[in-house]
């Protein structure tokens, strides 16, 4: 059992942390946009960063995990509707997931 | 459009990814209740930190004694992406004081930032980006405590399953990156290549985020040079 006062110190620091990167993320791009031609440059850093967080997970996913990403995928690029794509990615991934991984295993 | 009107307009907008972010927030509560989080520091770790990934990946680590050094590093290393999310924002803050970009940068969100690049030049971005803070927030607090109430009904529950929600999620704002580029989308093509290229070469993930970042910088960089 964690006591109280390390709980609350550990949840600061990770505020913290958080804030900072929120932080310091913005103002390393105020100190660059001066030069010419940043802003597409910058504006491309969230999908880049996204690409490489999805594309190792999705590398290491089960069936089940990598048909639940093929549904998300397949209806944002059909209908853009998150909420639609979202929850037939976690149908998929809840009740087809167990059953599409022990069929392909 | 005036900034409280802009930052209406996020709260508007958001209602997709509020009721995504309603799914992690109860899993969240569930998973806070699991690992012995007393309510109040599940809601206090949810309200200061507002990172869902961040608080997931703390929650892993959450035992006495507490390691500091390893939860720091975890948080940080599942936050660096709000560096570059921030650096994304640097020319759409413009005409609001140092203060309140500073204050405001609190609530800055992944959906948030990126849906903000679909709506019109005239709306002003920081209002947005907060406005649809304050929604993902209201999301965020009201399932995790939910999640922390419903708990014991989940006790025999294998949740496991449900890991794999986060790429999904980040796969929704990806496809709207993809669908309303202006610009031809290779930087992130590259970029998720180089991810799966370090990947199998066993890379550790923050070499396998600062590389691929890079790769997919780098090829930005060569298409803005071309088009200038």
């Amino acid at each position: 059992m964690v006591d109280q006062q390390s709980a609350l110190l550990a949840i600061f620091m990770m505020a913290a942390i958080v804030y900072l990167t929120r932080l310091t993320g913005y103002f390393i791009g105020l100190q660059l946009r001066h030069i010419q031609g940043i802003k597409p440059v910058l504006e491309a850093l969230p999908g880049c960063a996204f690409m490489a967080i999805l594309a190792p997970a999705v590398r290491q996913g089960s069936p089940g995990e990598i048909a639940a990403m093929a549904c998300v995928v397949l209806i944002m690029w059909r209908s853009n509707n998150v909420v639609v794509a979202t929850g037939t990615g976690l149908a998929v991934l809840l009740f087809g997931g167990p059953w599409l991984d022990s069929v392909i295993a | 459009m005036t900034t409280a009107q802009s930052a209406w307009l996020g709260i508007r907008l958001s209602g997709d990814y509020f009721i995504s972010t309603f799914i992690f927030g109860v899993m969240f509560g569930i998973t806070a209740s699991a690992v012995g989080l007393q309510q109040w520091q599940a809601l206090l770790m949810s309200l200061t930190s507002f990172t869902a990934s961040g608080q997931f990946a703390a929650l892993e680590f959450w035992q006495a004694p507490i390691p500091y050094a390893t939860i720091a590093l975890s948080v940080f290393l599942v936050s660096t992406r709000n560096l570059l999310l921030g650096m994304a924002m640097t020319h759409h803050f413009d005409g609001h004081s140092l203060r309140r970009r500073i204050a405001w940068l609190f609530l800055l969100n992944d959906p948030g930032v990126v849906t903000s690049f679909r709506v019109d030049d005239e709306v002003d971005r920081l209002g947005y980006v907060t406005g649809y803070g304050v929604s993902m927030m209201v999301s965020w607090l009201t399932s995790t405590l939910i999640g922390l109430n419903a708990a014991h009904l989940f006790a025999n529950f294998d949740l496991g399953q449900v890991s794999f929600a986060g790429p999904l999620v980040l796969a929704t704002m990806m496809m709207l990156f993809f669908k309303n580029t202006k610009t031809p989308p290779l930087p992130w093509l590259v970029s998720g290549a180089a991810a799966l290229l370090l990947f199998e070469l066993g890379a550790p993930d923050y070499l396998i985020l600062l590389l691929s970042v890079g790769a997919g910088v780098v090829i930005a960089i060569y298409q803005e040079r071309r088009r200038g």
